[in-house]
């Protein structure tokens, strides 16, 4: 096998899968206007795993870690929808802001008063897609499955409530019901997607392709179409380019995605004749 | 050893003084005009200035580091107030987002060829305001008086800008001015309180206020307030019980938000309007 699929042909995978379900969500993300949600859930995941790390001492990738990062995951998840529904003077996106800079706060509290700092937070931050195993793409494959079709299930409350989204606020306790089921399904992917590719991979695959298809007014199917392509190209680019030039990958793909939002913004008009869609 | 205590007292108290009153009354306007992620990306463009500098030979938090951090941050601001989507397919704050994941992208990409670059993003988060000295005290308080007396001066425009932009002649132009603003004292503050708490002085008294109130003079008073009692219960924390100075203060300000919100949620009111968030 060429060294270049050796080293990079599990990275790329573990783009692809997140790819798929990440483009996906980023559509819900941007109708809901709550940009800050997965950097403030994977901070909060990341909360958890530190916890687990330095306070219950657990090591490694042990299910204590998994465990602690969900519950908190389900603790901001419940918060998010609970508060939407009751406080309307302020953006939940700046309640979700500000709770990343407490949870941010938290991971660099715990983090200063055990050994080791900066590495976890260069970890947590770029991830470490280059270490990729079988068995990570496997376990992501599987959870990603079971997500993707909850998500396609309760496909119908949850695409009504984020198209409404910022029309009011949420009183009743179905659509807060509904609000934190969404989140927590969210949570768990930015979980699991942050253990493999970091921070600030899993924000770019979530808003970055949904906001290039939202250049253009496409029907759906041809807006996830769009979103996969794009996501799947960028981790391909930006695969190669950390490979030849000796980069860290996880920033080299947030790069290639940055690069194509400018593409395809400055050419958006014939890309919009190409894709035959209104201007 | 009381006088070192009074010493370290005086000199913080004084900086957080200060900067609390303009932080507040800028972050007022990111609130309610929902622009979030703003000051992450010009605290992020700042550090990265900063990291530039360290590249080309300058000591990281000398006042040669400032220059590159200032013009990183003029260079965001131009790109915030010019990149404003047209609709309502993509939000601001999406593109704000996107601006904030590339700058900090560019400062992990450089700090992957800087010697020991993972310490200076580490550092940049974190901030080391424990090394604040009286010239720095004075330096600070000018500038920031300087740019008090101009928002007081056009503070009918800015406000204007945030509750009827359609009514602001020159829109981007004002939005340009108020991010230079934002971005001067993001470069004053990143190299002492560092990204996180910096953001935090921002967002959480202004966050906290918006919740109860619209007008601008209460919110400022009663923001500044509250963020002081916060900040000197953190500072104490931090130095009676050894914790991390940054996140303490961090921490202090969420525990004042959290009880903010549960105020709020017991006690909900529909008299102050929903807020759309977003432009």
């Amino acid at each position: 096998m060429p060294p270049i699929i050796q080293i990079l042909g599990l990275p790329f995978l573990a783009c692809f899968l997140m790819s798929l379900i990440l483009g996906y969500l980023g559509t819900h993300v941007l109708k809901r206007e709550v940009i800050f949600i997965d950097i403030a859930l994977a901070q909060m995941a990341a909360v958890g795993s530190i916890a687990a790390h330095t306070i219950f001492k657990a090591h490694g990738d042990s299910a204590l870690v998994y465990v602690c990062s969900f519950g908190c995951v389900l603790l901001a998840a419940g918060f998010y929808a609970f508060v939407r529904s009751r406080i309307n003077q302020i953006s939940i996106e700046a309640i979700i802001g500000i709770s990343y800079a407490i949870a941010a706060a938290t991971a660099l509290f715990l983090l200063g008063i055990a050994p080791g700092g900066h590495q976890h937070i260069q970890h947590i931050l770029s991830g470490s897609l280059l270490w990729m195993r079988w068995e990570q793409i496997i376990v992501s494959l599987a959870v990603f499955s079971v997500i993707g079709f909850c998500f396609y299930l309760t496909r119908k409350p949850i695409a009504s409530i984020s198209n409404s989204y910022q029309k009011g606020t949420a009183k009743s306790l179905s659509t807060v019901f509904w609000d934190f089921a969404f989140y927590v399904l969210l949570g768990v992917v930015i979980t699991l997607s942050v253990e493999m590719a970091g921070i600030v991979v899993v924000f770019a695959f979530l808003i970055v392709p949904a906001t290039i298809s939202a250049i253009f007014r496409l029907h759906l199917h041809l807006q996830m179409i769009v979103i996969w392509i794009v996501a799947i190209l960028a981790s391909f680019i930006g695969l190669l380019f950390a490979y030849y030039f000796d980069f860290s990958v996880g920033p080299a793909v947030v790069l290639a995605l940055g690069v194509e939002l400018v593409v395809v913004s400055l050419c958006r008009q014939p890309m919009a004749r190409l894709l035959k869609c209104p201007q | 050893m009381t006088s070192e205590i009074v010493r370290f007292f005086s000199v913080q108290v004084a900086l957080i003084a200060v900067v609390l009153v303009l932080h507040t009354y800028i972050g007022l306007h990111i609130i309610r005009r929902t622009l979030i992620f703003s000051d992450l990306v010009l605290d992020q463009l700042a550090a990265f200035g900063a990291m530039v500098g360290v590249a080309l030979g300058v000591e990281y938090g000398t006042a040669g580091s400032y220059l590159p951090a200032l013009f990183a941050v003029l260079f965001g601001a131009l790109l915030l107030a010019w990149i404003k989507p047209k609709g309502q397919a993509i939000p601001r704050e999406a593109v704000i987002g996107i601006m904030y994941a590339m700058a900090l992208v560019a400062s992990l990409l450089l700090g992957d060829k800087l010697r020991g670059g993972g310490t200076y993003v580490t550092k940049t988060l974190a901030g080391s305001m424990l090394w604040i000295t009286w010239p720095l005290v004075t330096v600070t308080t000018v500038v920031y008086i300087l740019i008090l007396i101009f928002h007081f001066k056009f503070h009918r425009k800015f406000i204007d800008l945030a509750e009827r932009p359609e009514t602001v002649n020159n829109e981007k132009f004002w939005d340009f001015l108020l991010f230079v603003t934002q971005g001067i004292i993001t470069v004053l503050i990143v190299p002492i309180a560092g990204v996180l708490l910096a953001y935090a002085f921002l967002m959480i008294p202004a966050a906290i206020v918006a919740m109860f109130t619209k007008k601008w003079l209460l919110a400022v008073v009663f923001g500044w307030t509250i963020g002081f009692l916060a900040c000197l219960i953190g500072l104490c924390c931090s130095y009676f019980l050894n914790f991390p100075y940054g996140p303490s203060l961090v921490l202090s300000l969420g525990l004042f938000f959290i009880l903010a919100t549960i105020i709020r949620c017991l006690f909900p009111s529909n008299k102050m309007g929903f807020v759309k968030g977003g432009e």
